[in-house]
Formats: C-alpha cells, structure tokens, sequence
C-alpha cells in the first residue's frame, strides 16, 4: 500500500466512522453523497482500484459507499 | 455610688483612662462600692475629662478633672476644686435645645437598655408602624434640611430613591467628617451610636433599602469602634430586622466627604467626583438608587419620628427648621457642641456662649462652616444662624462649625490657605480646581510680597469667579468663600510688607 | 483630495426613540431622550467648546469648558453632563460664559509648553483650538509658577511616544484604555496639580500592561500622546478609508498620507466592525509594506536550488503560462491547481479561481479556509444552510450570556475581544471552554462563570454533554425547535443526547472537567435570556470539527438561540478576507456563493458568464494536491498570498510535495517558505496598493483603496489577469469593480453588491439582493436559510492522536496579539519587539518533572517531527497540556504538527499532537537542514538581472 491509498484509506474510513450511528444503508449512502461531494476523480479512482486489490484495511461503510458509487462514477 | 467617666475621644486624649483607673484603684483601697460607668462625652469640651457623680439631687459635673483630683471625690463633693455643680445647670449646656444630641453623655454608649430607657427606638418602632410613603412625608414635613453643609431637604431626597425601582437600594451615611473644628459626628458616634443606627434603619424602611454604609475617617478609631460594636449589639438583638449596616474607613481625602466622590471611594475607586446629573438618589452607589445623608441628618430622624414632625418644625426659623450642632472651636473660651434652634446670632454664639477668645484679645475674625466657608468679621455678628440669612452674606452653615481666631490672624495668610487647602485636597479631576488653586496660592503669595497687589488682587478675584462658576464640585466651588471674604472684610490685611513700606 | 474630517459629537449617541425638543440659542432642536446638550447642540451645527468630552467615550465633565445657561437653572452646567430636557432653554454664548471659559483656558496655558509651531501636533491640537475658540489673549499668572513642563518622555513604545509635559489631564487616554480598550493599564497617579497620567504604578508603557491598541493615541486632544510618524514626517495631508489587512474582525482606517506615503492609520470612527476601535496590529504594523526584504521584481529559475534571476514582467508570465501548458500537455489537464488568497480581496480571489476554473479547465482550487474554517462552511452549512456567522458584532451588546468556545478574542481579535469585554462588563455572563485560561477569564472587572479547562479533543463529548443537561432538565426551547425546526429530526437527536454516555458525569473523567461545572455552564446558557456562542479555530482545527461545528448548532437551536439580537452562532474568521474568500469559490466544490460544481444551474450561469464549459466534479484540497504531488499527478501549482511551507500541518509533507512539483508559482510581498521552493515568483502588492473590497467574519463587504502605486507595478488581480490572457482566456477588467460587478452578476447572494452602492453605505453585509437591498446583519430571522433548522447527530470519536510512553503531552497551537499567522507581516514591524519569538508554555508541574526551567532551551518532539524553542512555565497551562504559536519560522511549529485531520474538510488537526519535551542543546537537525536549504533557496543572481 502507498503513502497516497494509506491516506485515502483513513480518510475514507474517519468519514464512514461520522456517520456509524446511522442505520447501515442510511450510512453508506451518506458516506456515498459526502465522496461524491468532496473526493476528486483521480482519488475515487484510485481507492476503487485499491478495493479491487484486495482493500485491506478498509472499513465495511466506506467500501460499500465506494463499490456503490463505482456504477455511476463519470468517466 | 455612680461615677462617670467619659470614653469619648477628646476625654481619652485628655486622660480618662488614667482617670478611671486612678477612682478603681482608689475606690478599691477605700473598700467604697463604686459602680464606674463610661458614658458619652457632653460636647462641653472646655471641661473634659468632665466626670459626673449621681446624687440625689441629680448629676454632678467636676472638671477638667486629672487624676490628682480622684480622692477628693469620696469627700465632701461640694468642696472639691473640680465641682461644676449639676451638670444640667451648666449654662453651656442649660442654653441648648438638645433633640439629636439629647442623649449624649448620659449612659454607656453601648447599653442598649440603657438607650431605650431614654426613649430609643420609639422612633423605629414607630416607622415600622407606618408605610413607606408617610415616612418619607414625615420627615418631608419636619422641614430637615441636609445638615452636610449643602441643606437639601432630606425628605424630598428620600422620596426620590424610594419612588425609583430597583432591586437593590442603599443607605449611605456620610461620616467623613472633614471640616476644620468640626466634631458633631464623630460625637453622636461615640456618645449615642444607636442612634444612628435607629435613624439608618428607619431611613432604609423609608425608600426600601436593606443595605446601609457609614462611611467614615480613619483617623476617628473610637468612632469607628463603637459603631460596629453598636451595629453588631443592635442587629444581635433583632432590631435591624433585614437591614444590614457596615461601617467603612476611608484613607483621610477630604474630596472624599463631596458625596459622590466617597461613592466612588466606597465602591474602592479613586475617589473622584462624578458629574451631576446623574444624581446618587437615582444613580449612587454601585449604579443603584441611593440615599446618601450627613450623619447629622440621619440622627436627627429618630427624634422626629417619636415626637413628630411638627414638634421637630416648631423650631427654627425661616426656612431652616429644627436645631443645628453648631461647634464651637478655634481660638474660644468654651470650645464644644452647642446644639440650638436656628435663628441664634453668631454673636450670642461666639460671645455668649462661646465666651470669647482663650486667648482672652479680641475676637477678630469667625470662619463659618468649615475651611471653606466664609470669614465673618465682628461687624457682622448680628447674622442670625439660618441657611439663607448666611447666603445672604456670601457665608455657609456647612456643616456647623464655627472657627474663632483673635486679633493676631493675617488674613492674606488665611486668603492663602485656603487656597494651598483647595491645592491640596483637590482630587485633580476638574480643571478650575486642579490648577487654579494652585495658581491662586501662587497669585496671593504675590500679594503678599507686594507683587502688582491690585492686579493680582483682580486676578484673584477673576479665578475665584472661575473656581465658584466652573469647579465640578464644592471643594472648587466653595474655596471663594474664605478668600473673597478674607479680600473684603479684611482688605487691610492684603498689602504686602513691600507696599506697606511704600506706603509709608 | 483632502482630509476626512469627522464630527466629535461630544458624547455618545442615546438609543432611546422619543424625541425631546428644546431650545438652543434661539434654534429648536429636536433629538432622543438622553442626548446631552452638547450633542443636541452640535447636531445643529453649534460649537460649545470642549476639551474632556468626545463622543467615542462616556461623558465625564472635568474641563470644564463646555459650560452653559439653562433657563431656570442654578450655576452654569457642563453641556456634557447634562441631558436634553423638554422645553429647555440654553445659552452657549455669553459674556459670563466666554470670561468663564477663558479663565478655564487661561489655566490650562499657565501650564503647558509654548511651543505650538514647533509641536508635533501643530494644526491638529484640539488645545491650540480651543484656546483660539475662547479667545485667549494672555496668560496673567506668568509662567513662572509650578508646573509639568520638565517631566520626562516616554519612548518605549516603538509606535508612539507620551511627553507629559502637554498632558493636560481630561482623563480621556485612561478613559479610551477603560471603557474602549478594557484594560485598564493606565490610571491618573497623584492628585490635585500633582495629577498626571501614568501606565500601571509609574510604568513605562513598553513595560506596563498596555496592549498597544491606540485608545489612547486617538483619545488624545493634544501631543501628549503622539504616533512617533507623525513626529518624524508631520501632519498628513489627506486621507482615504480603507480596510484592516490583518484579522476577520475587518475594522475600517483612515490612511492619513503625505503624498504616497502613509503618516498614520487612524480607526475610523464609521466603521460599521470597529466603531473607531483599533489593535496593535493594524494601527500601527503596516510597516511591512515597505520592508526592504519586499520583493519588487518578478524572479524565475529552472530548479529550486538554483539563485532566482530576475527578469521582466512580460517574460516571468509568459515563462509561467508555457511551464502549466506544458505540463498540462504532457500530465494532462487536472495535473495543476492554484491557491487563493484569504488576504487578498474578494475581486482578486475570484479572478483566481476563474483563471483554475475556465482557463485551467479544472477545479484544483482552495484556499486557506482549508486549514482554518472549512468545517464551519461544513457544519453550518448542513444545519442552517450557510456557511457564515449569524449575526453582526453589534449583536453582542444584547447578549446576556457569552460562550466562548476554542476562541481566545482579546489575542485573535482584539477589536471585537474589547467589545465583548465591554459587554461583559455590562453584566453579561461568560462561559469560557478552552484548554488555557486565556485572557478572557480573568481580566480587569470580567470573571468568567464557568471556565471548561477540557482536555483538547474532546470538544464534541463538552458541548454534547451541555446538550445533554439541555434536553434532560426540560430546558429545551420546544417552542422555537417546533416552530422552526424539523421536529422528528429533534426528536431523533434528543434521543440521541438524552443516552446516558453523553451526561457530564460520565464525560468528566474524558474531558477533565468537573460535571458540576459542565451542568452550570449549561444551565446558565440555556437561561440566556439572550445566549451567544463564539468559536474559533480551537473548534475547527481538529479531526472532529466539522461535528463540533454541528453540536454548537443544535445547541443553539435547542434553545432558540437563532434568528435575533443578542444571539447566534458565532465564527470567528482569522484573516481578514478568509470569509470573502470562501464566499468566492475558493473551494474546489464549489462556486462562488457556495453552490456545487455538479449543479447545471450554476455552472450554466458561468459557462454563460465566461463562455466556455466548466467541470462537474469538485477539484483537489491542498493536502489532497500535495499527496498527488508526492504520487506524480500533480505538477504545476499557482500559489497567490499564501504561505503553505510555513502555516500548513505537517510541514516534511508539504516540503515533500512541493519539492515533487515542475513549476511552483509564488506570487507575494516577500520571499516567504513556500517560496523557497518555487519555480517563478511574481511580486504582490499590498492593501494599501490596490482597490477592492474585503469580507470580515460578520459578512460585512467593505472596501480596500488604493493610497500609493504597487511598488511591484502591478495590482494583483492585474497579475492573475496577464497570467490568465497568457494562459489564452480573454480577460479585460479594466477596475475591480467590474470584477464586482460580475460576481453581482452571477451569485445571487451578492446580487445588490457594487462599488457604487459600498461607497454610498459605507459597507453592506451579505446576503445582499433584491430580498434584501440594504443586507443582512442577523441571518435565519424568520427561517433557517434551508428552511427548516436540522439537527444532526454528531457523536464524539477520540482522536487517533493519542498520548503515550514516548509522547506524553498534549500541544495545541494558538497566536498572539502582536503576531499575525505566520508573522510575514508582522515579523517586519516593530511588533516583534513583543513577541520576538515562539516560546513554548508549560504547566509548572510538568516543567519540573522534567527538570525544565523557565526560559530554558527546550526540544519538542512528535511522531511528525522536532523543534526547538523556549519555555514559558505558566499556570495558565491545564496540567498535560502545552502549547506554542506558530508565527516564527525558525521555530516552524508545524513540523511537529501531524496529517490528521477533520473527516469532513480535512482541516488539520493543529490543535492536538501528542508531544514529548526535553532538555535541548540546539536546534534540530531540521532546523539546520531547512535553515541552510532556505538561505540557498533566497539567493537572488544580481548579475543576471542587469
């Protein structure tokens, strides 16, 4: 894992700790909208494929909001 | 057998104390039954240490006694060198009419039994009898006039505070007795403090306020122990009800007695006066309504409340109603507290019952009403004691003391002082007062040297316009007095060796 | 062009509505209930001489000067002192009054020096006036007799000097430091003649506890307390208002000049944020501007160990627009970004971020706010819709409790700090929560009720927990909440804080406060009646501040303490344009106006606008186009106003990053660290150079004006305007106002904005439109601007910083009253004198474990990196706890400062990093290595440049 996905990876999960008292899918889409909002292409880019390569260390809420923006990510 | 002894200051200064020991120790070898009471002091200062004896006959008087003149007490006390008679007999003391003062000298201070055998607290008890709103118009009708020297009616002042709304009121008692050859206050402190306690309380129940301050000098140490033992003593007993009452020391400003510069001072600031508008019945201490009164003032209203307002009215005249404590002091035969109906002539007070000068010259010269009040000279002696009959002649009451000198006093050098005083008390806010007293003194000093004596004459004159018109308060505003009075009833005294030489 | 001149009005202006008329010297007038006859008489234009009264102080009557006739009235009465009354009489002007007043004057000159041509003060003496006024012709007393006019100076301020011999003791300096200052460091010391003004007990000011403001300076009539430039270059001759360059607070200034050169700043008494008020910083350190290390020439180099060459204007911009073309060409567009400026003007940082927008095709754009209030614009934006304080400063002297929270104004923001001490003084109630006892709790005649000393980190679980004692003791405004708030969202959140975790009890032992204290301070801001939060970077800078941001919130709509006077929520902005800049899309979500880039709408407005097609997606962050840098994506930076190297978090990433980068573009006033890594500098200008507006932390937009030529040549949106033609966009404002005009144009927020109308108004707070033409001081009056106020729940998480064996302590960051940020201003005026360097305080208990003296050289170490610096043993210090200032670089406080930041914005978490201190025996290797890079770094090749 590099200096830049181990970043984007704590980054990703301080967001989806934001929001764990939700209920779960409440949660991830939450998780979903703020990525959506805040994370440029080339970090949302870089974090799927990480997930794709296994994404340890990643936590549930933050991969589920990922895997579910991957489908209407713009390309 | 009774003795008494008194513990007021001026008898201590003049060695009660070692008198009172001097009769224990006597008594004691004597195997005599001596019951020793320390009493309040008359006001017949000329005789103090005055010690009295109860006889069947009623109360006699022996003094100025010194310990020397203790044995001769368990003889025959006719014989003794000292005896004065009975006290009440003394014609200082039979001339006066005593309301405020009628207490004083004849009980422990502190014998809070003794106090109400005398008549204490039917005043209080009577207000507490009564609303507000007719305290406030008793004392209204008794036509009581600030006695602090500014003779602005009290009752008028008390319904002020006591219409304003606010959830916090003060009584303040202003106690820092300041004036040269004054001494009323410290007197009714240290001979008859529940007095003033009893006239603070009724006034807190006049305007709603549960706190009260007496705000004093350092340099009365009696004064100041007697009040808070009488304070302690009469809210112990359950006479104050939720009023609470301290005593505060001030640190010897005499700026700090103008009333609003002992607010600040009792807030513990700089004491430095405060503009007017906004007046302390409205805005006083601490920001909240306040009736601040000369101690005077505030004692004098027990006995208008027992004995109404009418009785208090009946005396006086004009304008100025019921007594005054006028102080003998100064260069005088019988120096002490003279209270009296206003409408005395100065001469009868200077002269009659003052009994001349000590110095047995002629009287010259009688300071009215403080250091800044005016220089009367003996052709004005006919001026009746009134407020407004005092105006008329460019002359304060004050605060009731008269300053005697004889025949030796420089006026130009009393011009001066008056000045090198305003110099030194000002507190150095206003700008008149600041620089002009200093400017004054500088300006009679020329006078005094034969320096252009009629131009600095005028120039006198122009400031002490500037000073009357222009000072934010009274200490500014009153320095004329003494220095235009001493100008025009005393010109002879305004040239300088220099100009009298050339003169001659 | 002449001199403003403003009207004294003697006293103060009364608040009250009924009118009262009256009669003066034959004219009526009628004015408020309370009005002083001296103010009723100047309102009508009538001069009553006067010398103690001026109207930004209370009266106090002691010249003695003013003194009039009332009809019926006893003695002459100072017009100062006295209030109006119906149907009084006064005369101003008569032969008793004129022969009283020259008496008055004649004293006042019997002791004072004559030196009137030779005097600093000459032709602005309101002494010399007044004697003229009253016509004095001679002074009879002479001048022989005693007097002041040996007494010594004091020089010890760098900025002014006090020269006792012209006091002529009106009280009015004492009173400015009392009632504007609030400090009370001077007092009149003796009495009678002997009066005389004096700092603390016969200080000198330097050393006293004068604080530098100017009260004083401006209170004073004659030369007695004068700015040491007025001494040295005389009176100026005309005058232009402007605005502060240093803090959010956005007071207004008078430049007075002599040509193109600044005499003095003198508070102008209109302006709407300081009301003639002032500080140390923007009174008197505008000294900078024309610093000798100021960089006039644009410079270039290949790489950044190379000396910079200098080179021409035309040359650097076309350097600059072929080195971004180039690497866009081979990295592709998004491989460049740019940096917006929070001191720069709302005109300039526009035209930044449009240039990114529009010209680089990206939306790599951010700005300051980043490290500072980005989650204000997060959490108040969810919750009630805008990303701005709620109310003006004015609303504070209705406020009757005060909360301050990670805020310590009387350093921060001074000018407002005085005003909410004022307040405070007033009786309102403070509650203070922060890890220092800043100077707030206890300061001369203020107490604060409840000081929460929490350990920092833990701000959600404190303010969570006042919530809790909120909702559980019924003290909720269910009223407001139902009326304004969505209720099941309310209902969901009570829920929430009701839980037992979040009561002060079980807080206590986290946050080491006492819950007894917790539950007072609770109970005490739920009682208001008027309840005002104030926060600061002590809530934002952490990795939980957009939550805590969103907890004061709810806090303050749980209790209905929104939508008026006297309330609100409450940012203190730090710089003086951070909340313009964020107003004007300098984040890279958003455009100005804080709408999403993936809104059509908004992006159709611009691609209209500035006619060409703009990107949905938001853009990078600053930490975020760093880690791209370190990855090899990001390569080309334009950096305007900022100085990244020094104020950024973990200083060895940012150095890293930029070190990665082709092209770094400095564009600045000086060499600052970031420059030390650049490629091309491009010499700014400053705030005294330029035209525009700047927007303070009450959202007030107020203007900037230009005073003298840009030593560099160039304002700098003319700067960013060659770089965006040379980048191929067509770009000709030939005036910041046309930029205005063109946010007016496309930001409904800002729709009623332009210059024309701020010079009109003086100044105007957003929003500003067709609903509300003359602005908005109070936001969410009658609705949150999102409708109805949201609750969110925002639970405490513990910071992944964490205290342990090797790193013990805590350290938070904060600065200082004399120091601005990173001291590039301030460093280069005589302000230094103050704080010359940062010093680290400590907690006595933990300086002694560790055997550390007071003044001892001291290493501070994290896992990020070590420094070194002094020691400041201070109670002050909650035991556990240290903390430095970051405005010196050779300190460079940020190298021990970590990555970790807020989950929402990425806000650093500056004021938490889990520090060790020891004994030092020199600088760190670091701070060798950066010193010797930065000496390289600066070289200029002279030569080159002939």
């Amino acid at each position: 894992m590099s200096k830049m996905e181990d970043r984007l990876v704590y980054m990703a999960n301080q967001i989806g700790k934001a929001f764990i008292l939700r209920p779960h899918q409440e949660a991830v889409d939450e998780t979903a909208t703020h990525l959506k909002a805040f994370w440029e292409k080339r970090m949302l880019t870089r974090i799927l494929a990480y997930i794709d390569a296994g994404g340890a260390g990643l936590d549930e809420i933050p991969r589920q909001a990922l895997l579910k923006f991957r489908e209407n990510l713009p390309k | 057998m009774r003795i008494f002894v008194p513990q007021d200051s001026a008898a201590l200064a003049l060695g009660a104390d070692r008198i009172a020991q001097a009769i224990r120790r006597d008594a004691a070898a004597r195997d005599r039954d001596v019951t020793l009471v320390r009493n309040g002091s008359r006001g017949l200062f000329w005789l103090e240490p005055l010690v009295e004896i109860e006889t069947a006959e009623g109360r006699v008087g022996f003094g100025p006694f010194t310990p020397a003149d203790v044995p001769a007490l368990f003889g025959d006390l006719t014989a003794h060198p000292k005896y004065l008679g009975l006290v009440e007999e003394i014609p200082f003391l039979k001339k006066q009419q005593r309301l405020t003062f009628a207490r004083c000298g004849l009980a422990d201070p502190l014998d809070l039994d003794a106090y109400r055998a005398l008549g204490g607290f039917a005043g209080l008890e009577k207000a507490r009898a009564m609303s507000p709103a007719e305290i406030c118009a008793e004392v209204k009708a008794s036509g009581l006039r600030g006695r602090g020297g500014a003779g602005f009616p009290t009752g008028i002042k008390w319904e002020t505070v006591r219409t304003a709304s606010a959830e916090q009121k003060y009584i303040v008692c202003n106690a820092d007795e300041g004036d040269s050859g004054t001494f009323a206050d410290r007197l009714i402190m240290e001979a008859d403090p529940f007095c003033l306690v009893e006239g603070m309380a009724i006034a807190g129940r006049a305007v709603g306020a549960t706190r009260g301050y007496i705000y004093t000098r350092s340099e009365y140490p009696y004064a100041i122990r007697m009040m808070s033992a009488a304070i302690d003593l009469a809210a112990r007993a359950g006479l104050l009800e939720d009023f609470r009452l301290e005593v505060r020391e001030g640190a010897g400003a005499y700026v700090c007695g103008e009333e609003t510069a002992l607010l600040d001072s009792l807030e513990g600031k700089r004491g430095q006066v405060r503009a007017k508008p906004p007046i302390p019945a409205l805005i006083g201490l601490f920001s909240k309504p306040t009736v601040i009164n000369n101690t005077i003032s505030l004692a004098a209203v027990p006995w208008i409340l027992a004995e109404g307002a009418p009785a208090y009215a009946a005396f006086g005249m004009g304008r100025s109603r019921g007594t005054m404590p006028v102080q003998l002091a100064g260069n005088i035969k019988h120096g002490g507290l003279f209270e009296t109906a206003f409408g005395i002539t100065l001469g009868e007070l200077i002269d009659d019952i003052g009994g001349g000068t000590s110095s047995g010259r002629p009287v010259r010269a009688v300071q009215a009403g403080g250091p800044l009040g005016a220089y009367f000279a003996v052709s004005q002696f006919d001026t009746p004691y009134d407020y407004e009959a005092f105006a008329a002649k460019d002359g304060l009451v004050g605060h009731g003391g008269l300053v005697v000198f004889d025949d030796t006093v420089d006026m130009a050098q009393m011009a001066r002082f008056a000045m090198e005083f305003c110099a030194h008390e000002s507190c150095g806010k206003c700008t008149p007062c600041r620089i002009g007293s200093t400017r004054g003194t500088e300006t009679i000093d020329k006078i005094i040297a034969g320096d252009a004596v009629e131009r600095n004459l005028a120039l006198v004159t122009d400031l002490c316009e500037t000073l009357k018109f222009g000072s934010l308060c009274a200490l500014g505003g009153f320095t004329p007095y003494p220095v235009m009075s001493a100008i025009k009833n005393f010109p002879e005294d305004f040239r300088g060796p220099a100009a009298k030489l050339a003169a001659e | 062009m002449g001199m403003i001149h403003e009207i004294d009005y003697g006293t103060k202006p009364s608040a009250a509505t009924k009118l009262v008329t009256l009669t003066i010297d034959g004219q009526h007038v009628s004015v408020p209930e309370g009005t002083s006859v001296m103010r009723a008489a100047t309102e009508i234009g009538t001069q009553i001489p006067k010398l103690c009264a001026t109207d930004m102080l209370d009266s106090f009557g002691s010249c003695r000067l003013c003194l009039v006739e009332i009809e019926g009235r006893a003695g002459t009465p100072a017009s100062c002192t006295t209030p109006v009354a119906e149907g009084m009489v006064v005369h101003t002007q008569n032969a008793k009054l004129a022969k009283l007043r020259r008496g008055v004057m004649e004293l006042y000159i019997s002791d004072h020096p004559l030196d009137c041509l030779t005097c600093s003060a000459n032709g602005d003496c309101e002494l010399q006036d007044m004697a003229g006024a009253v016509g004095l012709r001679e002074v009879r007393y002479g001048y022989d007799g005693s007097n002041h006019l040996d007494a010594a100076k004091d020089v010890s301020n760098p900025y002014f000097q006090f020269d006792p011999a012209k006091c002529i003791v009106c009280s009015r300096c004492v009173r400015a430091c009392e009632e504007v200052q609030g400090t009370f460091a001077l007092t009149i010391e003796g009495s009678g003649f002997g009066s005389k003004v004096s700092p603390g007990m016969s200080e000198q000011f330097f050393d006293s506890e004068c604080v530098s403001c100017g009260a004083c300076v401006q209170a004073c009539p004659t030369a007695t307390l004068m700015e040491k430039s007025v001494i040295e270059m005389g009176q100026p001759e005309h005058s232009a208002v402007t605005t502060c360059a240093y803090c959010g607070v956005g007071c207004s200034f008078k430049a007075e000049m002599r040509g193109e050169d600044v005499v003095r700043l003198v508070p102008y008494k209109d302006g709407k944020a300081n009301h003639g008020h002032s500080c140390v910083k923007g009174r008197f350190a505008y000294g900078y501007a024309q610093h000798k290390d100021r960089i006039t020439k644009p410079m270039i180099r290949a790489r950044i160990t190379d000396p910079w060459t200098e080179v021409s204007w035309e040359e650097a911009i076309a350097h600059t627009a072929a080195e971004f073309k180039r690497i866009q060409r081979e990295h592709g567009k998004d491989a460049i970004g740019g940096i917006t400026s929070s001191r720069c003007t709302n005109e300039e940082t526009y035209l930044v971020q449009k240039l990114i927008r529009a010209g680089f095709g990206n939306n790599n754009v951010d700005t300051c706010a980043r490290v500072c209030h980005s989650p204000t614009g997060y959490g108040l934006g969810k919750t009630f819709g805008t990303s701005a304080g709620t109310q003006d400063f004015d609303s504070v002297d209705e406020a009757d409790v005060i909360l301050v929270i990670g805020a310590n104004p009387t350093d921060g923001h001074p000018v407002f700090g005085s005003r909410m001490k004022k307040r405070l003084r007033e009786g309102a109630k403070l509650i203070v929560v922060d890890p220092r006892r800043i100077d707030l709790v206890r300061t001369p005649h203020v107490a604060a009720s409840h000081h929460l000393a929490l350990r920092p980190g833990t701000n959600v679980a404190i303010v969570n927990a006042l919530a809790h004692v909120i909702v559980t003791e019924g003290l909720a405004n269910e009223a407001f909440i139902r009326e304004r708030c969505d209720w099941a969202e309310y209902a969901e959140w009570a829920e929430f804080i009701r839980k037992p975790e979040h009561s002060p009890e079980a807080v206590a032992m986290l946050t080491g406060v006492p819950a007894a204290e917790i539950r007072g301070a609770a109970r005490l801001y739920a009682a208001g009646p008027n309840s005002a939060i104030y926060y600061g970077l002590g809530v934002t800078e952490h990795s939980q501040g957009s939550s805590t941001v969103i907890a004061i919130a709810n806090l303050a709509m749980a209790t209905g303490n929104i939508g008026r006077r006297g309330v609100g929520v409450n940012p203190l902005r730090g710089q003086n344009n951070v909340q313009g800049s964020c107003d004007m899309g300098s984040f890279p979500h958003e455009f100005p106006g804080y709408r999403h880039v993936s809104n059509d709408a908004v992006r159709a407005i611009y691609e209209r606008d500035w006619g060409v097609s703009l990107s949905p997606e938001p853009g990078l962050r600053i930490p975020n186009m760093l880690d791209a840098a370190m990855d090899g994506s990001f390569r080309g930076l334009y950096v305007q106003g900022e100085d990244i190297a020094q104020s950024d978090p973990d200083t060895r990433h940012i150095v890293g990053g930029l070190t990665a980068m082709e092209c770094v573009v400095v564009q600045d006033l000086f060499l600052n660290e970031t420059a030390n890594y650049a490629h091309v500098f491009l010499p700014g200008s400053s705030f005294l150079e330029k035209d525009g507006t700047f927007t303070n932390a009450e959202r007030r937009i107020q203007r900037v004006r230009k005073v003298m030529s840009p030593k560099n040549g160039y304002a700098d949106w003319e700067i960013t305007q060659m770089l965006a033609r040379a980048m191929g966009m067509k770009m000709d404002y030939a005036h910041p106002s046309e930029i205005m005009d063109e946010i007016a144009r496309t930001t409904p927020s800002f729709a009623g904005v332009s210059f024309e109308k701020l010079e009109h108004e003086g100044s105007v707070q957003w929003p500003c439109n067709e609903a509300a033409p003359d602005g908005t001081p109070i936001m969410h009056i009658d609705h949150f601007v999102r409708g109805r106020g949201r609750f969110m729940i925002a639970d405490y998480v513990a910071t992944d910083e964490k205290t342990g064996p090797r790193f013990p302590l805590l350290l938070t960051t904060g600065r200082i009253l004399s120091q601005y940020n990173v001291g590039a201003q301030t460093r280069r005026t005589e302000n230094e004198k103050w704080h010359p360097e940062d010093v680290l305080e400590i907690h006595p208990h933990d300086a002694e474990t560790r055997g550390i003296k007071d003044g001892e050289w001291v290493k501070l170490a994290s896992r990020s990196g070590e420094t070194t610096l002094r020691a400041k043993v201070t109670d002050r210090m909650a035991l556990g706890v240290v903390y430095t200032t970051f405005h010196h670089p050779v300190t460079q406080a940020n190298v021990i400062t970590t990555d970790y930041s807020d989950w929402a914005t990425n806000c650093p978490e500056y004021k938490v990093t889990a520090v060790q201190v020891s004994h030092s025996n020199g600088p760190t290797e670091w701070q060798r290595d950066y010193q010797a890079h930065s000496k390289t770094a600066r070289r200029i090749d002279a030569v080159a440049a002939e």
